[in-house]
């Protein structure tokens, strides 16, 4: 019923998930300290996403045309290196921002009794399509330049946003029935 | 001669689990497992009994065997399962979904194969397409346990991780040795038994002694929040006088 190919692959899967999960033994045990659920000041993991008007701006071809005019091909290069280090650091930003919000996630929901299957299956595959577009823009920048990737970018951006909010309500609404229980 | 000795080697292995297990009351901890390894303690020297005295009968009783094994040994899948995420319901119950996902597909495609396969095939066939649901199962529970970062106890990690090691390289080493002939056959019929005191050996390296699993805290009291801000702010403050000085006093 299976072929070699097929016990291969299943194989493989199976030692490096292993692998993975012998080395986040160690590692796991630390995370379960507790932890606050707002940001302290200390936090330098919390990285929260660009608003959307800084996204359209850092990708908008304008402001290249505008240095274009200047006729100053130094100025031009100058222009062209700061902007695609922008835009890297804009994918990194929203990339570890996405991270610590499925982080944030996780942790609400593993111990929650009232989970959506298909809810957390539809968040699950937001995310997993958001870190594909980082990754996909992040060779997009670094090849083609920031302002051919605009739409790839506000795209990303809104998707971003519609996860944060999501899990944002989540969290509402978990606090509050948790606040109902503990007072009833 | 190499079969006696891995026999030889894996019977010693599992006593010595078997006494630690006992020993440090894990039996009751992890039962499922404790029992796959004392029906294989039985299995192993009976197979051999009969392999030596009783040889016409020692196919029938070693796949019988292996069988019930195989059967035996998804109580260790559903052990993991349930001790891992005892604590953890919302993971508990999108594992729930994902297994049943995977066994619905297993059986789905079990029911489309053509029903003469399953009296024509091999008994190895049989119990590498078994291992390998076996095998998915442990893939969709170890993602479960990644994605949620739920932390697995040492006991319980070595669980899973020697039997998913076993699981792994027995879908490998059945499905080689099924689809091969010549050398290559005999060689994988000997990798596949050979791999058991090697899982024994992980096993006795985490379940030497009870370890229990890592209990969740809940959120972090307001006081205590409260108070790491305030600390945070005060080491601030204090950072903030001190260059304010340096920079009036130069």
């Amino acid at each position: 019923m299976i072929g070699i190919p097929t016990a291969l692959l299943l194989g493989t899967i199976m030692l490096l998930l292993l692998l993975l999960l012998a080395a986040r033994g160690a590692t796991a045990a630390g995370e379960l300290s507790p932890r606050s659920d707002v940001p302290l000041l200390d936090d330098e993991t919390w990285v929260d996403l660009c608003p959307p008007e800084y996204v359209v701006r850092i990708f908008s071809p304008e402001d290249c045309e505008f240095v274009s005019t200047s006729k100053s091909p130094q100025l031009e290069k100058l222009f062209r290196r700061e902007r695609k280090l922008v835009a890297l650091a804009w994918v990194h930003q929203t990339s570890t921002a996405l991270r610590r919000i499925m982080r944030e996630h996780t942790e609400a929901t593993r111990q929650s009794h009232d989970l959506h299957f298909a809810t957390e299956t539809k968040l699950v595959l937001v995310y997993a399509e958001l870190m594909f577009l980082c990754a996909m823009l992040f060779l997009a920048i670094q090849t083609a330049g920031p302002q051919r990737v605009r739409g790839l970018a506000v795209y990303a951006d809104t998707l971003s946003q519609r996860l944060a909010r999501a899990q944002q309500d989540l969290k509402t609404i978990t606090a509050g029935r948790e606040f109902h229980s503990a007072s009833s | 001669m190499l079969s006696q000795l891995i026999v030889y080697i894996s019977v010693a292995l599992e006593l010595l689990l078997l006494f630690r297990g006992f020993r440090e009351k894990l039996t009751s901890r992890y039962p499922a497992f404790y029992c796959y390894i004392g029906f294989v303690l039985v299995q192993d020297p009976l197979c051999f009994f009969v392999y030596k005295w009783i040889h016409p009968f020692y196919t029938p009783v070693y796949w019988t065997a292996e069988f019930l094994c195989v059967l035996l040994s998804c109580g260790i899948v559903f052990e993991i399962y349930q001790v891992g995420l005892e604590a953890y319901p919302g993971t508990a119950r999108m594992a729930r979904r994902v297994l049943g996902i995977v066994f619905a597909i297993a059986l789905a495609r079990a029911l489309a194969t053509d029903p003469r396969w399953w009296v024509e095939t091999s008994a190895k066939n049989v119990e590498s397409n078994l291992r390998a649901v076996q095998g998915a199962a442990i893939i969709s529970l170890v993602v479960l346990f990644l994605f949620y970062s739920v932390p697995l106890g040492k006991n319980l990690r070595g669980i899973a991780l020697g039997y998913g090691l076993f699981v792994c390289w027995s879908v490998i080493c059945l499905t080689f040795a099924s689809s091969t002939i010549g050398k290559t056959h005999v060689l994988f019929g000997y990798l596949y038994p050979a791999s058991y005191p090697v899982v024994l050996l992980v096993w006795l390296r985490y379940v030497w002694s009870f370890r229990d699993n890592p209990v969740p805290h809940g959120a972090v009291p307001l006081e205590i929040e409260y108070q790491q801000v305030a600390r945070t702010t005060h080491r601030r403050l204090q950072d903030a006088k001190g260059r304010l000085v340096k920079a009036v006093g130069s």
